[in-house]
């Protein structure tokens, strides 16, 4: 535990984050569509073992933020970015970086769900066995730990050889996290995953973000500030592909230090 | 009545009128070429007709009435026919079937109702079906063994002569057993033999101690062969020991070796059960055996193999190209105007006509890849060609091509209908490209493959002007599989329904009696293309259900 000189604010902390309590490393990352500039210049460490939300208006930049930490970005052609994202370190835009590592390291849950038109099994051991696992043992251990950290073990354990859609919309989500989960990622990236959803299902989900920061670094991506507030360590706010403010969440929601954050959290926009 | 315009109702009837005109026009059709070519098979009732002629002669016909037609008086009186006065305005003629070709100057005759006296249906009239000239109509008047007449009553002379044909059948069987089977197998042997030998005279190999070698092969295929050349002309003469005398219409007995007579029936004296399964008989026969008489007689089965095997050995070939073309094009190639031309180019091989890819195939597939292959391969077989002529698999091959556009367009469309969520969700588990698309993107395209598949089998089995260069023949001696090694013999020529009806409805000499025939092989061809699609249909419905995509 570092002591800290009284005058430091709470965003200071993070700027100073030491290495070892570091996941994430964002050096001046500016994104491009073709000649439309869509990230401006952002700076950022993200703290290892907490949850840090992202918040803003519609085209903000959040998503975008998100996808570049496992460059998802890649798929879209005109796409192009410069500066670092450093994972333990590391430069993930290097050219010597295997993007499929690089994900297998770094999962991500999309807005709706999107289970494979697989059974409930297959969906979880998918990223296993892409790796060549084959051991039947392995894989069902690693589907049980999965489900149960993705807290669906109980509501699916007698089903496991099921179709996937037959779950319901909140289920669906928990097992594309307990897929996430299953090949042991450093980082969960999360976007929007209860904007499908309805209020119970966000619910269970936001107490499953809760448990799974033991295990994962999670960066969640939501335009609902009260879920920000409930589930996140630090909040980050960006507005027109700029990151505005970036503190810990009760600082941000109580003592926002810049008017743009103000107006956003007291609903005046967005 | 605006108002009425307005409320989309006649939209609706405008609608629904176009669905039924169209279903009623495919059934119509359906049952139209169904009942034309199904009835053919129906024992039909044989009249014995007693006519005048103009000169007062009296004459016996016998046959079935094969059609009937309504003629206008004055048309007759104007042909010259006279004797009419006191008829009706119109008149009835009929279209006689007579049969017994070898004997009347023509097998069908058209007969006008008021030069016949006197119409009877005798019960025992009876109808052979022979393996030359057609159908036989008469009475059975005697059996004879080795010439010689046997002591029979009416009645026994029918159950005697259902024994004897099944014998003498037995013995034709054996006969057809021993050609395809040792016989065949004896010849195909030999000519191996020969090829060998000429293959290792083209190489400079061939040594004298190999000459009295092969030598010695063929000498003892030969003598194998001769041994079994005096067996099968021992069953050859025991068939032919039976005849039948049969009276036909004009009072005459004519004799006849059973062995030329394939099946008889008294169709005045079935019941109607009897005829129903005589019916199942009939078109269980005209499905299973082998066309005879130039295809105007007999069967379709080489037809019906024949393109159902060329059909199955296109989808085999197209399927892999078209989806691995399709992947291509929709997932790797970069989006700019190359790649649109070249899927406009695509779509529009579609639009050309079949025949040039008929011209396409036997230049290129046949003359030139064939050609090339006879060269390489099977230097021995030449001047004789043996890929290099047209065959069941050139024919594949150019159907291929010319049903490839189908497959790609919808299996582009399938991939794209694909939820590019899927996609990210295999690619952050750290999949690849080609991970994701094998795992995930294909099967779950695999319906739409499978239309595309649907609808290049309907376009395929359908197609004969492309064919008729590159590899179906009016009469196929072999079928593309047999017992012989390697089993499949992708070289040979093949029958093909299409081809089938164009021959026995257009180039076959005896028009009437292959009418029927026209329609039973439409009808089997439609028949076997809609099975075709159910079965493929069937296993979409069922991918279908397995990679139901998500709809929330």
């Amino acid at each position: 535990m570092i002591t800290l000189p009284k005058s430091t604010t709470e965003a200071d902390v993070l700027t100073h984050l030491s290495a070892d309590k570091t996941a994430l490393e964002i050096k001046n990352l500016n994104l491009y569509y073709g000649d439309k500039q869509a990230l401006f210049d952002i700076s950022m460490k993200i703290p290892k073992g907490k949850v840090t939300a992202f918040i803003g208006p519609s085209g903000c930049g959040k998503s975008t933020l998100l996808r570049c930490i496992n460059r998802m970005n890649d798929l879209v052609d005109i796409c192009r970015v410069d500066g670092t994202i450093e994972l333990q370190g590391t430069n993930i835009y290097e050219k010597s970086v295997d993007v499929a590592s690089l994900r297998r390291r770094v999962g991500m849950v999309f807005q709706r769900p999107n289970p494979f038109p697989k059974s409930i099994y297959e969906n979880v051991v998918y990223g296993l066995r892409l790796q060549g696992i084959k051991d039947r043992r392995v894989l069902d251990e690693a589907a049980e730990t999965s489900l149960r950290s993705a807290a669906l073990w109980n509501e699916v354990k007698d089903r496991l050889h099921d179709n996937a859609f037959g779950l319901s919309g909140g289920q669906q989500q928990r097992l594309v996290i307990a897929r996430a989960v299953a090949i042991g990622p450093e980082v969960l990236l999360l976007d929007e995953p209860t904007s499908a959803l309805d209020p119970i299902s966000t619910l269970t989900i936001e107490e499953l973000i809760t448990e799974l920061k033991e295990k994962f670094t999670v960066v969640i991506v939501t335009h609902n500030m009260q879920q920000a507030a409930r589930v996140s360590d630090q909040t980050a706010f960006m507005y027109m592909g700029k990151l505005i403010e970036y503190t810990d969440t009760n600082t941000l929601f109580t003592a926002p230090k810049e008017k743009q954050t103000e107006d956003y959290i007291t609903g005046r926009y967005g | 009545m605006n108002k009425w315009f307005k409320s989309g109702t006649p939209w609706i009837w405008m609608t629904g009128g176009a669905v039924s005109i169209s279903l009623i026009m495919v059934i119509g059709l359906f049952i139209l070429i169904g009942w034309r070519g199904l009835s053919f098979f129906w024992p039909a009732t044989v009249y014995e007709f007693d006519m005048v002629d103009k000169q007062g002669n009296h004459m016996n016909v016998i046959g079935e009435i094969y059609d009937t037609e309504i003629v206008q008086k004055q048309q007759l009186i104007e042909a010259g026919i006279t004797g009419l006065e006191d008829k009706g305005d119109t008149l009835e003629r009929y279209l006689i079937k007579i049969g017994n070709r070898e004997y009347v100057d023509l097998d069908f005759q058209w007969i006008l109702e008021t030069v016949i006296t006197e119409k009877h249906i005798p019960d025992n009239i009876v109808v052979l079906e022979r393996t030359k000239n057609g159908n036989f109509y008469g009475y059975i008047k005697a059996i004879q063994e080795n010439g010689v007449a046997l002591t029979l009553t009416q009645t026994e002379l029918e159950t005697e002569l259902a024994s004897r044909l099944s014998i003498t059948q037995a013995l034709k069987d054996k006969e057809h057993a021993l050609l395809k089977g040792d016989i065949g197998r004896i010849n195909f042997d030999l000519e191996k033999i020969r090829l060998k030998k000429r293959k290792l005279d083209l190489d400079g190999l061939l040594t004298t101690e190999k000459i009295t070698d092969f030598e010695n092969q063929s000498q003892l295929l030969r003598d194998e062969y001769l041994s079994l050349e005096t067996q099968l002309f021992d069953y050859r003469k025991q068939a032919l020991r039976d005849s039948v005398v049969i009276t036909d219409m004009t009072g005459r007995d004519v004799v006849m070796p059973i062995a030329t007579v394939l099946d008889f029936y008294l169709p005045n004296k079935m019941s109607f059960i009897e005829k129903v399964g005589h019916w199942f008989h009939q078109t269980g026969k005209f499905v299973s055996d082998d066309p005879r008489e130039a295809n105007t007689e007999g069967g379709v089965f080489p037809a019906i193999f024949g393109t159902v095997f060329m059909v199955m050995l296109m989808a085999v070939i197209v399927t892999p190209f078209g989806v691995v073309a399709a992947i291509y094009l929709h997932e790797y190639a970069p989006k700019n105007n190359l790649t649109k031309f070249i899927r406009i180019a695509v779509i529009n091989l579609a639009g050309v006509p079949s025949i040039v890819y008929g011209v396409f195939g036997l230049g290129f597939f046949v003359y030139i890849v064939g050609g090339s292959i006879d060269q390489l391969l099977y230097p021995e077989a030449l001047p004789s060609p043996t890929f290099g002529s047209p065959g069941v698999l050139w024919s594949a091959l150019t159907l291929a091509i010319l049903t490839l556009p189908v497959v790609i367009v919808s299996t582009e469309e399938g991939l794209s209908r694909i939820p590019s969520a899927l996609r990210e969700g295999s690619l952050a588990l750290g999949a690849t490209k080609s991970e994701t698309l094998w795992r995930i993107i294909v099967p779950m395209a695999s319906p739409a493959i499978m239309t595309g598949l649907i609808l290049a089998v309907a376009r395929a089995a359908g197609e004969v002007a492309p064919l008729m260069l590159v590899g179906v023949v009016k009469m196929a001696p072999t079928l593309p599989v047999d017992g012989n090694f390697p089993y499949l013999h992708l070289e040979r020529k093949f029958m093909h329904l299409g081809f089938h009806i164009y021959d026995v409805g257009f180039q076959s000499p005896n028009v009437e009696a292959a009418r029927p025939l026209v329609y039973a092989t439409s009808f089997l061809l439609v028949t076997v293309i809609i099975g075709l699609n159910l079965a493929a249909i069937a296993i979409r419905n069922n991918l279908r259900e397995k990679y139901r995509s998500l709809e929330h």
